[in-house]
């Protein structure tokens, strides 16, 4: 009968599948193993002596092409590479070099398949940080695939090759906002020489787009060159989008030096609470004392975060504290909460309770304990 | 007559039976897709550079507590080196009867402040704020007993930053769970409101301080089928659902929610026994509702282990509880269901749920019971019964296989006696402990005992689990 | 005084144990690897070590926590302490409790083991004038 014929036919497909199902699993289970086995052994191999040629630069200890090819031992020099710095470095690149490592993992990368084979030798690249490899990285930074073109920015950033900043700082235009934030960050590897061509691109588009001009306040922040911190001025003073005011004041707090801080007070009047929050925290890393007066006011704002910056940043400001001892007796809760949770975090509660325990607490301190344990008395232990 | 009905009903039992295996079926192979992409970046490794201090937004890590006092510490204290720039971990104490709040004060030096506790979000009255001055960021809440919902929202009331990591108590976080959470953050900060994880149980494993030595599978079998159908759920079927962007639920015991999406919404329902599925829904309609943009995913990669029931009877409890949980969700969510206004949620997951796990019992328990017995009546002849074994085993047998396949790239369960079980267990997991579970969510579903509060897991801590393996 | 000095390297990361012990074995030195916090602390309590290398961020205790407790049962011994963590209190608190050295990761290797080289000659130089001093007799040089 026809239906019987169908269910048989069903059954036999059903078993046929699971059958072929369960030997792939147990045959992929079966040399996964073996090979990440062998894997882990070969490796820790290496990695002892790889440390006999960094301990001894001039050693003889023989390197095989084998072992060169081997995906182990790569993984033991990408490992290492990481792990120390200074001139370690410089016998592990002519171990690279030697062997022409860099070279093989570029040929991968020329491949156009599969996927995964070039993204692991993008990555590869990028982690040797070996300058053979510049041109390859610098010619896939336009390839299809994005992680490949981030981790070709990457490795240019690690080894500092100036010529791709120009060619990063090209593509931010044409980058979804993700991979324009990763090209920002992999941007600061390349220390103060990215700074001008950043502020280039900021000032051109920072009235149009916010987040890459963002992104890329805030690597200027990250790298830290002090350069960067009048044209941040200017463009925190001209700047409309918030995204992009928060980024710059807190470049700023990095950056601006004393110079930034009377802008960055103009901010404390602004009706947005993050501006407000952010430029506190600012004034606090540029930790100049002049400041104390508007970070004392900032504790009666009427928004959370910005008496808690304002009071954590008051403990980073010399002769601060004194403000925030002032603050318990205000007549403001709130201003009062702040300061306290302040002084606590700094370390002044335990100060004071041991002070109190010795018998030499002063004033100050019984009013900080009394705020913070309401079951504290004035009238002793 | 009566013939001709139940055969209409046997065939139609397998044709519910064969749907939902091709639905489970489409799943894996999408999420196939989806983790093989994920996994040749997981090559290397490592902490992605670009969560350099700068650029990684912080995180509260909220716990909520309750009853933990054997395992508190150690597993706060193993959290608290999860691998990530700036994090701070909020501890609730949920009105435990036992020494968790003695027990933290101690070990974390933490002290009573008077801050000011903005309820965002109504909970139940709060006794207590606690602060640890020492190396680790911790601050603990001491609150009247209301239930998880209500522990989680008070911790994200007392959250200082935007994003929260929602987790429990008895949970190993793996080392590089919340980087890779929040890469997925990250990467669309404005769209991701929530981001669910990898969830394994710990069973079997060897666990020492607090860390995962080695997974292995373990030897009775109520952990073991648990750890099948993790791997199911996990592995073939939540990355197929996050990549439609209609993933219906991330899990307790990871989630990272942006706080404000949170607030938006108001929190997790107290007293629902399925807080976690809840949320989830209603920030899908909140956002579709208000046409604002959103994500909700899913990150294979963000991995941790969890205790599940060793024994039937804690189990019961579980599947009992997760199954009411179940039933408020798809009460309240009702308008949603087969609704073309919320898109892949409506028409496809949340159909899916309705259909393959609420209605599921009913159905399976006609196919299990009912069929047979028709059968052997006459009414139901010879090939639909064996049709009906065939899809319901051999189509089961498949996607279990699948999933261990896609599990591969994980690298745990190395061992042949680790694969051996799991194979075994998906044989012969259709003879008996499907049953039960269809059992005991009938029970769930006509009544019965009202399973309350915590649902009390009996556990050993995580501690001091399986030096020995189970 | 030429026995042979025993260093112990505390560190979670293979690369680091694996790296630091060749380059100390061969230079002469006598290694034990702790993988994390606890197993260091307890061969810091039952064995005794010329020099501890130490890094912060462990399972089990911290780099500092180790230190503390040692500090706290009267163990005495120069530590080196590896971080790549970028936290100044952390700094303050180890050098209180008198972690020797701090050294960041990632750390040069011949400044490391020159660092190392300085502390043991310290080691090695208390130990030689201990001898004198027995030697002499007690009434001091």
């Amino acid at each position: 009968m026809e239906a019987n014929q169908t269910a048989v036919l069903i059954v036999l497909i059903v078993i046929t599948i699971d059958a072929v199902l369960l030997a792939s699993l147990i045959i992929l289970k079966g040399i996964h193993r073996r090979r990440m086995l062998g894997h882990e052994k070969r490796r820790a191999g290496y990695m002892t002596l790889l440390a006999h040629h960094l301990t001894y630069p001039d050693s003889t200890e023989p390197i095989g092409r084998k072992t060169a090819e081997d995906p182990a031992f790569l993984d033991a020099v990408i490992d290492l590479r990481n792990a120390v710095a200074g001139p370690e470095i410089d016998t592990l690149a002519r171990i690279i070099g030697r062997y022409g490592m860099a070279g093989a993992q570029a040929r991968r990368l020329r491949s156009r398949f599969p996927l995964g084979r070039r993204l692991r030798a993008a990555v590869a690249l990028a982690e040797m940080g070996d300058e053979s490899s510049a041109e390859s990285l610098m010619e896939f930074l336009g390839d299809r695939e994005p992680e490949v073109r981030i981790q070709c920015a990457r490795g240019l950033g690690r080894m500092r090759w100036t010529p791709a900043i120009d060619a990063i700082v090209d593509r931010f235009n044409v980058e979804t906002p993700w991979v324009r934030s990763r090209f920002t960050s992999t941007l600061v590897g390349f220390g103060p020489k990215a700074t001008w061509p950043l502020i280039a691109y900021i000032r051109v588009n920072h009235r149009f787009e916010s987040a890459g001009p963002s992104a890329a306040i805030r690597a200027l922040g990250v790298i830290g060159d002090t350069q960067a911190g009048p044209p941040l001025i200017e463009i925190l003073e001209e700047a409309k989008d918030p995204e992009i005011q928060i980024a710059a004041i807190e470049a700023l707090g990095a950056v601006g030096g004393p110079l930034a801080l009377k802008t960055l007070i103009r901010e404390f009047d602004s009706d947005d609470w993050r501006l407000r929050a952010k430029a506190a925290t600012a004034i606090g890393d540029i930790g100049d004392p002049l400041a104390i007066p508007t970070l004392a006011a900032g504790l009666e704002d009427t928004d959370w975060w910005v008496r808690r910056n304002s009071a954590a940043a008051l403990t980073r400001l010399p002769g601060g504290q004194w403000a925030l001892y002032d603050a318990l007796a205000s007549k403001d809760r709130y201003a009062q909460d702040a300061a306290a949770e302040a002084l606590a975090d700094a370390g002044e509660l335990i100060a004071a309770r041991s002070r109190e325990k010795s018998g030499t607490a002063t004033a100050r301190d019984q009013a900080l304990l009394s705020h913070m344990t309401p079951e504290y008395s004035m009238t002793g232990s | 007559m009566m013939l001709e009905i139940i055969r209409w009903v046997g065939y139609g039992t397998i044709a519910y039976f064969a749907v939902m295996q091709a639905y489970l079926i489409f799943l894996a192979v999408v999420s196939g897709t989806v983790l093989r992409r994920n996994h040749h970046m997981s090559r290397f490794g490592r902490v992605s550079e670009m969560l350099s201090s700068n650029m990684a937004p912080p995180v509260s890590i909220v716990i909520p507590a309750y009853n933990e006092a054997m395992g508190i510490v150690e597993s706060v204290r193993s959290m608290s080196i999860v691998g990530y720039p700036r994090f701070e971990m909020v501890v609730v104490n949920d009105g435990s009867t036992d020494e968790t709040l003695e027990r933290l004060i101690e070990a974390f030096e933490l002290e009573r402040v008077q801050i000011p506790y903005r309820p965002d979000l109504e909970t139940a009255p709060i006794r207590g704020i606690y602060r640890g001055r020492g190396t680790v960021d911790i601050t603990v809440i001491d609150k009247e007993n209301a239930g998880r919902a209500d522990a989680l929202n008070a911790g994200i009331n007392v959250a200082r930053y935007p994003y929260a990591l929602c987790t429990d108590a008895d949970v190993i976080l793996d080392a590089g769970c919340l980087v890779n959470a929040m890469q997925r953050i990250v990467e669309d900060r404005e769209h991701v409101v929530a981001v669910g994880g990898n969830i394994r149980p710990l069973n079997g494993s060897t666990v020492e301080l607090g860390h995962l030595v080695k997974a292995s599978v373990p030897k009775k079998l109520v952990p073991r089928m648990q750890v099948l159908e993790y791997v199911r759920t996990f592995l073939a079927s939540r990355p197929a659902w996050a990549r439609m962007g209609a993933l219906p639920l991330i899990s307790g015991a990871f989630g990272v929610w942006k706080r404000s999406a949170v607030l938006a919404v108001g929190g997790f329902t107290s007293g629902h026994m399925g807080e976690d599925m809840d949320l989830t829904m209603r920030m899908h309609r909140y956002h579709i509702d208000n046409e604002i943009p959103y994500r909700i995913v899913y990150e294979g990669a963000a991995v941790i282990w969890t205790e599940v029931p060793e024994n039937l009877r804690v189990l019961r409890r579980q599947r009992i509880r997760w199954h009411r949980g179940l039933m408020m969700a798809v009460r309240d969510f009702m308008p949603m269901t087969f609704n073309p206004r919320y898109g892949s949620v409506g028409m496809v997951t949340w159909a899916g749920m309705f259909l393959f796990e609420y209605l599921a019992p009913i159905i399976e328990f006609i196919g299990w019971f009912v069929v047979p017995i028709a059968w052997a009546v006459g009414a139901l002849d010879t090939t639909a019964m064996v049709m009906l074994l065939a899809i319901a085993f051999g189509m089961g047998l498949m996607n279990s296989l699948v999933a261990l396949m896609l599990d591969e790239s994980y690298g745990y369960f190395n061992s042949a006696a680790d694969t051996s079980r799991l194979v075994t267990m998906a044989m012969i997991e259709n003879f008996g402990f499907r049953q039960i579970t269809v059992f005991w969510r009938i029970r769930a579903l006509f009544g019965g005992r009202k399973v309350q509060g915590w649902g009390n897991m009996e556990r050993r801590g995580v501690a001091n689990l399986g030096a020995r393996g189970a | 005084m030429s026995r042979t000095l025993r260093i112990l390297v505390a560190d979670d990361a293979e690369t680091i144990t694996t790296l630091l012990m060749t380059s100390l074995e061969l230079k002469g030195y006598e290694v034990v690897t702790a993988r994390n916090g606890i197993e260091a602390h307890e061969f810091g309590m039952n064995e005794e070590f010329d020099l501890v290398i130490l890094d912060q961020l462990m399972p089990g205790l911290s780099g500092l926590e180790v230190i503390r407790k040692w500090h706290d049962e009267g163990i005495d011994v120069p530590v080196i302490m590896l971080s790549g963590v970028d936290d100044e209190k952390t700094v303050v608190d180890s050098l209180d409790l008198g972690a020797v050295d701090f050294v960041r990761k990632p750390f040069r290797l011949p400044e490391l083991m020159a660092r190392i080289r300085q502390r043991l000659r310290t080691v090695e130089s208390d130990g030689t004038e201990q001898q004198a001093d027995d030697k002499n007799g007690s009434a001091g040089r």
